[in-house]
């Protein structure tokens, strides 16, 4: 598949702040990307400079195999749902959807079937002929997603499109937004601050934490595998957690300590010689921690600081020593646990995740040592 | 100390019917939360138990006494917002102490009832602090603190959390939880966040375009939903629906579904012709090797979701539903089709009308 976007080193700051640093990204044709990050981590910036709206400081961007340095916005052909997506009060939905190609001066013969087409996808036919003070949220984040896909084109921008609205609408519109793209079979690159969402939509992920890429890759090789601490740290709900510690050699065997834990590791292949000891963060998925009810091996006690039920599951949030864990239990149908209980929990070693402290970059993972 | 009864309460905005013709009452003692989406009327009706808004119609008493006509300064109620309100340049503490002199309670009396809201707070070490030099949560405390120290009989909080951040969540809701176990007022709490209500409330009231839909303790509304609108309304993603027939066949009531290897024994009178089997995502048996009362699916598309947990859509005869697995194995998850069982005991079935129709369903071969 042919690559038609490409960031390149590229890097951009406002006035001292550096915003983005180092940012090297290919988006192939058809790929749903999603542009992970949280609140203000320069998501939008990153979208504005492939549209042409902010210019980088550093690096090039590449747009259909074309360097854009001297390409002016509107003859980049890329659809765009803003975040902010102000729909123009007095317009009726039609022309609010049609707005696009108004500016780009089609006929409204042209338009008419595009407007309709754009419309039927997203289900808001009926609402053509009415004025934006009479939709409801969703219906006008539909037609703000219309108006962005109305450019026939073959890659759509969506600048956090979900941000906002409640819970059992965005629960739709994902459903919505993904099969939009199977029928568009265009590229969309799609930034949002919301784990799942991401998880959800994309058949790419690049993860956005730090001013830089920290990681992209498919949705489930870079959550079960993550390469990089933000990965683990933020690509999830609830997020994963993390403690500090140092990795040792002992007799040629690598020992690693946190306050909590101790246990023996297994390096990644192919790294170069690290110090000894080294800084370490490791980090474990809260579904990793496991309910023991029986005094087992290696088991810890935590005191319930709050047991929220999601329904299907429940987040049990603990306070061990002095440390606080997050765990999940897939199952929340017992409901018996409650602020102030005491539970027992344990963890295998090979469930931690290792990383060094100075660069973020995963040394390795746990083994589990049952003859310890 | 006694609850709050609402009685064929309706209020209308012109042509909109916010409220519409509802009877209920909040127990003592227990924290009952107003669930449901926007424009579902909760925030109306604790307005109107608060006397922010005057009902066009119907009734709310307190125990024997009828609020309906009183002005609020005179509901003894405790009231919490969506933006805290502190006033900023005077102290924690005196901050808690403006109403108390409002209401001209003696000296000795409102130290000992601050120092009691802030101990229950966990503010003790914030008193003398300026109330602008807060974070959002100590300041929603705060407001929390003097809704409750002139010992209110009911306290209203009207989404609280909505100005918190995620990770200030927990410790608000850590110490709501806390703090409910030790009040004995009528607590009404306002969200449309259904893990808030699920964690928080002792029942929860859900609404739906005016009308309460459903109201139960949390674990039962959740399992049990009386319509559609609860099994969709709660839980991430919400409960699957699937059309199903019903009919006659050799003397014996059947029902029949492509999620159903043969028809199903159903013991019930009366039921339409057409039904909806509802399921949840999570209630959903999936497996690559055969089960025994599984049919074979599709697999469309699988994605990871809250806790490492995985969605699987799946598809039967042109239906897609959605199920979710705990700890799938490698061979599930590269299967491009699987089995798919929905466990009697997990169904639940609901009429043309939307609403929940009980009924035993048994397999009829052996």
């Amino acid at each position: 598949m042919d690559t038609v976007v490409e960031f390149k080193a590229v890097s951009k700051q406002y006035g001292k702040l550096p915003v983005l640093e180092d940012i090297d990204l290919a988006v192939k044709q058809d790929d749903f990307m999603v542009i992970y990050g949280l609140p203000s981590s320069g998501k939008t910036v990153l979208l504005r400079l492939l549209m042409g709206l902010e210019f980088p400081d550093a690096g090039d961007i590449i747009l259909r195999g074309e360097n854009v340095r001297h390409m002016p916005p509107k003859v980049r052909n890329i659809g765009y749902v803003p975040q902010d997506f102000a729909l123009i009060p007095h317009k009726t939905i039609f022309e609010n959807i049609a707005y696009p190609l108004r500016l780009i001066k089609k006929s409204t013969l042209e338009i008419k079937p595009v407007v309709q087409r754009a419309a039927s996808m997203l289900s808001i036919e009926e609402l053509l002929d009415k004025l934006p003070t009479q939709l409801s949220g969703g219906q006008k984040q539909r037609v703000a997603v219309a108006r962005g896909i109305v450019k026939e084109t073959d890659i759509y921008l969506f600048d956090d499109p979900l941000a906002g609205l409640d819970f059992k609408l965005r629960e739709r519109l994902i459903d919505d937004l993904r099969q939009l793209q199977d029928e568009i079979a265009a590229c969309f690159i799609y930034a949002t601050s919301d784990p799942i969402e991401s998880l959800t939509l994309a058949a790419s992920i690049a993860v956005l934490h730090d001013r830089t890429i920290a990681e992209t890759g498919e949705p489930r090789s870079i959550y079960l595998d993550p390469r990089h601490l933000s990965t683990m740290d933020i690509l999830g709900f609830p997020r994963a957690n993390l403690f500090d510690g140092h990795l040792t050699k002992n007799q040629s065997k690598l020992h690693c300590k946190t306050d909590l834990f101790e246990f023996p590791v297994l390096i990644d292949a192919g790294l170069p010689t690290m110090k000894d000891p080294l800084a370490v963060t490791v980090a474990v998925r809260p579904e990793k921690i496991q309910i023991v009810s029986d005094i087992d091996v290696n088991f810890l006690t935590a005191d319930i600081y709050l047991r929220e039920d999601l329904g299907a599951e429940e987040i049990i949030y603990l306070n061990v020593q002095d440390c606080s864990l997050t765990m999940v239990n897939p199952s929340s149908q017992n409901g018996h646990y409650d602020v102030g209980d005491q539970i027992n929990i344990r963890i295998d070693a090979a469930s931690f995740f290792i990383f060094e402290k100075d660069t973020g970059n995963r040394v390795g993972k746990g083994i589990n040592n049952f003859n310890a | 100390m006694p609850e709050i009864k609402i009685d064929n309460l309706t209020k209308r905005f012109k042509e909109v019917v916010a409220v519409d013709d509802l009877t209920f009452s909040f127990p003592e003692g227990q924290v009952t939360c107003l669930l449901g989406p926007s424009g579902c009327g909760k925030t109306t009706l604790l307005r109107m138990i608060a006397g922010l808004e005057a009902p066009t119609s119907g009734s709310i008493y307190f125990g024997d006494i009828d609020l309906t006509q009183l002005p609020p300064r005179k509901r003894n109620i405790g009231m919490v917002f969506q933006y805290p309100v502190v006033y900023r340049g005077i102290s924690v503490y005196k901050n808690i102490e403006l109403p108390l002199l409002k209401r001209n309670i003696p000296a000795n009396e409102r130290r000992q009832r601050i120092e009691e809201a802030l101990e229950l707070l966990n503010l003790q070490d914030q008193a003398d602090k300026d109330s602008s030099q807060l974070d959002n949560v100590s300041r929603q405390k705060v407001s929390v603190a003097r809704a409750i120290s002139y010992h209110p009989d009911i306290i209203l909080f009207d989404e609280p959390m909505t100005n918190i951040d995620a990770n200030s969540r927990v410790q608000f809701s850590h110490f709501f939880k806390e703090l409910s176990k030790k009040l004995n007022q009528v607590i009404v709490y306002v969200t449309h966040d259904q893990t808030e209500a699920m964690t928080l409330a002792d029942q929860i009231a859900l609404m739906e375009d005016g009308r309460m839909v459903q109201c139960n303790e949390p674990r039962a509304l959740y399992n049990e939903p009386e319509e559609v609108f609860g099994g969709w309304f709660l839980g991430n993603p919400g409960m699957n629906f699937i059309a199903a027939r019903c009919e006659q066949a050799a003397g014996k009531n059947v029902l029949s579904s492509s999620f159903f290897p043969s028809p199903l024994g159903i013991a019930t009178h009366g039921l339409d012709r057409e039904v909806t089997i509802g399921i949840r995502p999570e209630h959903i048996s999936v497996s690559e090797t055969a089960l025994s009362n599984a049919v074979n699916a599709k697999v469309k598309r699988k994605s990871i979701t809250v806790g490492g947990q995985f969605l699987l859509v799946i598809e039967v005869d042109q239906v897609e539903v959605k199920a979710k697995v705990s700890h799938p194995s490698n061979e599930l998850m590269s299967a491009k089709s699987v089995w798919v069982e929905f466990p009697l005991e997990h169904i639940v079935l609901f009429n043309q009308h939307q609403k929940r129709v009980h009924a035993d369903l048994t397999y009829l071969r052996k």
